[in-house]
């Protein structure tokens, strides 16, 4: 046996030993593990090195942690501000209606209130259908979908993009078309990022484009970077910062658009990334 | 596993898990000091962007990834330096070393965060930014090798 480069036996044991085999497999394993001593043996094998890896592990733990390593991080200064992004702009009025307004509203209201007693009054019986779409679509959490694609696409090395970088005009004119926001491919390279292409996918019933970058730094596992847009959102007319499982996200609005960066958690430049490409999009 | 609310302060978080935080910073720095470095530069990356925790998931899994992403920018800074990336032991070093740190390069937080931080294989390989396969054929074969030594060990106590 090769430890450098286990043989595909010595893979499936292994794989068997942590239970990530199936039950198809499990059940082969089992049965050679019955009727093959030297199968036998390097299942013991393998069982023996994750022993001894444990035991060296767990004493790595009982090693006194330095102390300014401890006190470094009880006195670590606290967060500091979040970048500032663009916000929606709020309309600016003042609400004080006059007796005569105040009047005709309430009486307005009384109306409204009494036709939809009246509707409701007359036909009690709510269609199933409409009330099953109503709780799924108050459900779905477009946010979550924009999670699942980007956590899908940027496992991915040689279907990353849908239209490729060297094809900008196709981009604009695709992207734009369908997901009804203008926009500008940002140059982000002060930031190590190398533009690959572009996407189109629905989130929350609705399209939205995805532009993906890639750091170009030669290194083995490069982070995959996208900058998400679509038609502004009723729900989405606020700016978070926020990490869901290893994804992290940061978004920002304008008036025509809600944009946002979708990144690796471990990435801790995503909100100086959205600075910059607010400005540049 | 620890799930804190978001209103909690990290540090105390940060300070309960810092004995396997710096286990899994030697795995890839192979050194204890250039481990408390590590530990000490991700640490604060993970203060300052503390805000973004939302308390999903296990806080374990966003503080292993930011370690692992810390020693990646390491390795690329010293790179462009023209320093020596590769880990490397003298023959002092490696008497005191213990053996799963001698392993070849990543073979040593496979097996850890698998066969004792308990991860499954896809966590595992997403703390790490690699295929599972990947992962997996580095645990298999780290656990081949520690056997292998093991056996060694053995036999030149006999």
């Amino acid at each position: 046996m090769n430890a450098l480069q286990p043989s595909p036996l010595e893979l499936r044991l292994s794989a068997y030993i942590d239970g990530q085999a199936d039950e198809q497999e499990r059940h082969d394993l089992e049965a050679l593990l019955v009727n093959d001593p030297q199968a036998r043996a390097l299942h013991e094998v393998l069982k023996r090195g994750a022993d001894l890896g444990r035991r060296v592990f767990d004493d790595m733990l009982k090693e006194p942690v330095p102390l300014d390593l401890v006190r470094g991080i009880k006195n670590a200064p606290l967060p500091r501000k979040a970048v500032r992004l663009p916000h929606a702009p709020r309309p600016n009025f003042a609400f004080k209606p006059s007796a005569p307004q105040f009047l005709g509203v309430c009486l307005a209201l009384f109306l409204v209130g009494g036709g939809i007693g009246y509707v409701v009054g007359t036909n009690p019986i709510v269609p199933e259908q409409l009330r099953f779409s109503a709780a799924s679509a108050s459900n779905r959490d477009w946010l979550d979908d924009i999670v699942a694609h980007y956590r899908l696409y940027s496992r991915q090395t040689n279907h990353l993009t849908e239209i490729p970088a060297d094809r900008p005009a196709d981009i604009l004119e695709w992207l734009t078309t369908n997901t009804g926001v203008s926009f500008r491919i940002p140059d982000l390279s002060v930031s190590g990022l190398t533009f690959q292409g572009a996407r189109l996918f629905a989130a929350g019933g609705v399209p939205v484009g995805q532009l993906i970058y890639r750091r170009n730094d030669g290194d083995g596992d490069p982070d995959v970077i996208a900058i998400t847009f679509t038609k502004t959102r009723p729900e989405g007319n606020r700016s978070i910062e926020e990490i869901r499982n290893d994804t992290g996200l940061v978004t920002w609005v304008s008036p025509l658009a809600t944009y946002m960066i979708v990144g690796p958690s471990s990435a801790a430049d995503l909100d100086d990334i959205a600075a910059k490409a607010a400005g540049l999009l | 596993m620890s799930q804190p609310s978001p209103t909690t302060d990290i540090r105390r978080d940060i300070v309960a898990l810092l004995p396997r935080l710096r286990r899994f910073a030697l795995t890839l720095a192979g050194k204890a000091a250039e481990a408390d470095d590590l530990v000490r530069g991700a640490t604060t990356r993970a203060i300052q962007k503390s805000h973004h925790w939302k308390g999903e998931g296990r806080i374990e899994n966003w503080l292993f990834s930011l370690i692992r992403a810390t020693w990646a920018d390491e390795l690329k800074k010293r790179r462009r330096a023209g320093q020596n990336t590769v880990m490397g032991h003298d023959k002092e070093d490696r008497r005191a070393t213990p053996s799963a740190l001698l392993l070849p390069e990543g073979f040593a937080s496979a097996i850890l965060l698998t066969d004792v931080e308990g991860f499954t294989y896809t966590e595992a390989a997403a703390i790490l930014g690699i295929p599972t396969d990947l992962l997996s054929s580095r645990l298999c074969a780290a656990r081949l090798s520690l056997a292998a030594a093991g056996n060694e060990t053995s036999e030149r106590r006999a």
